[in-house]
């Protein structure tokens, strides 16, 4: 899997080089609009990371310059510019995610793997991990071959967790995807509904399923 | 007067008139003394003539003869002049007949007078002497008095059409002068954070008004360049900040993922991570209250049915409020839309939740009412806290103001109350802060003008089903 990092900050391109290399992908780093675009030429890659501000330009522009040209490689945007304006202009612009900075390598390795999983395999229609059985066409749980009731925040979350199993979570991507808002809000919202899914589900299967990464996020196990 | 244009004619056409109504004064005061002087010499004239009528040898005269020489002369001219001959200390030796018996009053020591005869009316009297007799001769003003009347007369109607007149250039004059300020109030008044490089045509002549021009322009200049260093830090200060809390994020994240640290340690990173998301969130926080100040944040508004926001925002409300041991309710009216964007009124009512929860005693109700009506959008949030102080009331919506919470283990960062103002604000409504119902707690009210409202009928305005805090449907 190989993945080309547009990143002009040398510390921070170096790190997610690193950091993605160690998880088995293919990092190749580059630090100027030009040098992408020579990279891009030589081979072909299944995900780029693009940062926005780059010294010899916008990444944005970039960006619509590569869409205009018929290139469709899924592009994850990652931004300083906190901006919503950003963040929708992106997409518009043809991104297929967007994360603010300071983010969380696990969850940059998430959206990395959802984007390389939107590419190549079909989406499942029945999930199944630790127990748990989730129809995403009956919208129904079962653990243990018991039947949970679930609220729909609650039917969301777990389907998260159960597309992601054994990783580890980052509340903002969690938050991302059921709220619609990565706007960290400074209330215990996440966790309140984190305790009441563990509370049906744990109660059944009679064993630990998720586990709290402090200050980072949950995990599936 | 509302209007430069307006004051300044009116000022020029007072000032062309007074001007105008002084010269006329100073004409009148002339004419009529040379008119008067005329008469002093018709007089002297008449005496002239009485005196070649006497004839040399008067003096051997008597009396009557003298009145008969007097007489035809004056007879002749009776029209014309008033005579009256005595001698001082004897008497009068003669009056002209129309003078109807009466005398022509002297006045002491002038020899030209003006007297007011009774059933003759006002005569120009001259006074000379012919040794031993005094003869005053006199000449009705009369005439001298139509033609300063009729002076008047015109002088009043050339000073009402010189107002007229004076007026109307005025106001020509002073729209011509005016219009380039026009121009550039017009221009002024079109400039906003939007199109702040627009700039008011400055006049090809040198003048005060092209300085004046000249100096707005600058002014606009530097209001540009200030707004645009604002933006510029903006995305300046995220990136600055940004990109080193991304390495101790990305760092310290790695070490807790990676495993193999003491309990002690551990619990050390943790904190920082929690600390980092803090950090991040207060400098969202203080970037994007920035941005509202400088007007630099557009919002996508879309008009929508607030009801499903509401709804939305009630469940997680419930289950917050109930994880607190908080009771909620919820109550939403009317129908109608409102142009708003779900996203940041969603992170308004999260916020003001927040607040109340914070601020409840254990088993406190937190109530939420929204009211769509009258064209106006109302949601209030109301607590059974502690409430605060009116002085305090005042200031909750300013930065770094942090309201009391009967916990204290509660720190928020100070700014959720200024966010939530700036986020309502720029949905052209206002917020506000009251006491609770019945003089409990603290009630913040949001109002913003609905884009149409369904005015229900009175029956059908039965509260929608509140939804209490275990999430289920009390009817």
């Amino acid at each position: 899997m190989k993945i080309l990092i547009i990143e002009d900050e040398r510390r921070l391109g170096e790190f997610l080089q690193k950091a993605l290399s160690e998880c088995r992908y293919t990092a190749t780093w580059v630090r100027t609009r030009k040098e992408a675009a020579d990279a891009l030429a030589e081979t072909p890659y299944d995900v780029i990371v693009l940062d926005l501000s780059l010294p010899d330009g916008d990444g944005l522009e970039l960006l619509r310059q590569w869409r205009g040209s018929g290139f469709n490689e899924p592009v994850l945007i990652l931004s300083a510019r906190d901006s919503l304006e950003d963040r929708v202009k992106g997409l518009d612009l043809g991104a297929d995610d967007y994360l603010p900075k300071p983010f969380s390598l696990e969850e940059l390795l998430a959206r990395v793997r959802s984007l390389v999983r939107r590419q190549s395999t079909a989406k499942h229609t029945l999930l199944e991990h630790a127990g748990i059985r989730l129809d995403l066409l009956g919208h129904t749980v079962q653990v243990n071959g018991k039947p949970v009731d679930l609220t729909s925040r609650e039917y969301a979350l777990l389907e998260i967790f159960m597309q992601n199993h054994g990783r580890i979570l980052p509340r903002t991507l969690i938050t991302d995807k059921i709220w619609a808002s990565s706007y960290d809000v400074d209330t215990n919202l996440l966790d309140v509904y984190m305790s009441r899914l563990r509370a049906k589900l744990e109660g059944i299967s009679g064993r630990p399923l998720f586990k709290t990464v402090r200050g980072v996020g949950y995990q599936l196990v | 007067m509302k209007s430069i244009g307006t004051r300044v004619a009116v000022w020029y056409g007072s000032a062309a008139t007074l001007t105008l109504a002084c010269l006329f004064v100073a004409g009148y005061l002339l004419l009529e003394s040379q008119l008067i002087h005329g008469l002093d010499l018709l007089n002297e004239a008449g005496f002239r003539q009485i005196e070649a009528y006497l004839g040399a040898d008067y003096r051997t005269l008597s009396t009557p003869a003298i009145e008969k020489r007097i007489r035809e002369i004056t007879d002749y001219a009776s029209t014309l002049f008033y005579v009256d001959v005595h001698v001082p200390g004897v008497g009068p030796i003669f009056r002209s007949t129309n003078l109807v018996g009466r005398d022509i009053p002297d006045v002491p020591g002038e020899r030209n007078f003006t007297v007011e005869v009774s059933g003759i009316g006002e005569l120009r009297v001259a006074e000379l002497h012919k040794m031993p007799f005094e003869v005053s001769i006199a000449t009705p003003l009369r005439p001298v008095r139509d033609v300063m009347a009729k002076y008047v007369k015109v002088c009043l109607i050339l000073l009402g059409a010189m107002m007229i007149a004076s007026v109307m250039i005025g106001l020509g004059l002073t729209r011509l002068v005016l219009w380039p300020v026009r121009v550039m109030r017009d221009t002024a008044n079109r400039i906003r954070s939007d199109n702040l490089s627009e700039r008011i045509p400055v006049p090809e002549v040198r003048d005060e008004i092209a300085d004046l021009a000249r100096l707005l322009n600058q002014m606009f200049d530097r209001l540009e360049s200030s707004f645009v260093q604002i933006r510029r830090f903006t995305a300046d200060a995220s990136h600055e900040l940004k990109i080193p809390l991304s390495l101790i994020r990305l760092h310290a994240e790695k070490m807790l993922v990676d495993g193999g640290l003491a309990p002690a340690h551990r619990e050390a990173v943790q904190v920082q991570l929690e600390e980092i998301a803090r950090l991040n969130r207060i400098i969202d926080e203080l970037l994007f209250l920035s941005r509202a100040d400088a007007k630099a944040l557009k919002l996508d508004l879309k008009a929508q049915d607030p009801g499903a926001l509401l709804q939305a925002f009630a469940q997680d409300a419930a289950v917050l409020a109930e994880d607190r041991g908080c009771r909620f309710t919820y109550e939403h009216r009317g129908e109608g839309s409102v142009a708003l964007e779900a996203k940041w009124m969603r992170q308004v009512l999260l916020n003001l939740l927040t607040n109340a929860i914070h601020a409840s005693p254990a088993g406190g109700r937190i109530s939420v009412r929204s009211v769509l009506s009258d064209g106006l959008w109302r949601v209030a949030v109301e607590d059974e806290g502690r409430g605060v102080t009116p002085a305090e009331r005042e200031r909750i919506f300013e930065r770094f103001v942090r309201l009391p919470s009967p916990s204290h283990e509660y720190q928020g960062s100070g700014l959720g109350l200024a966010i939530c103002k700036s986020i309502v604000e720029l949905h052209g409504g206002r917020i506000s802060a009251t006491a609770g119902a019945n003089g409990r707690g603290l009630r913040i009210e949001i109002e913003i003008p609905a884009l149409s409202t369904v005015e229900a009928p009175e029956e059908a305005a039965v509260p929608k089903p509140l939804i209490h805090s275990s999430g289920e449907l009390l009817h």
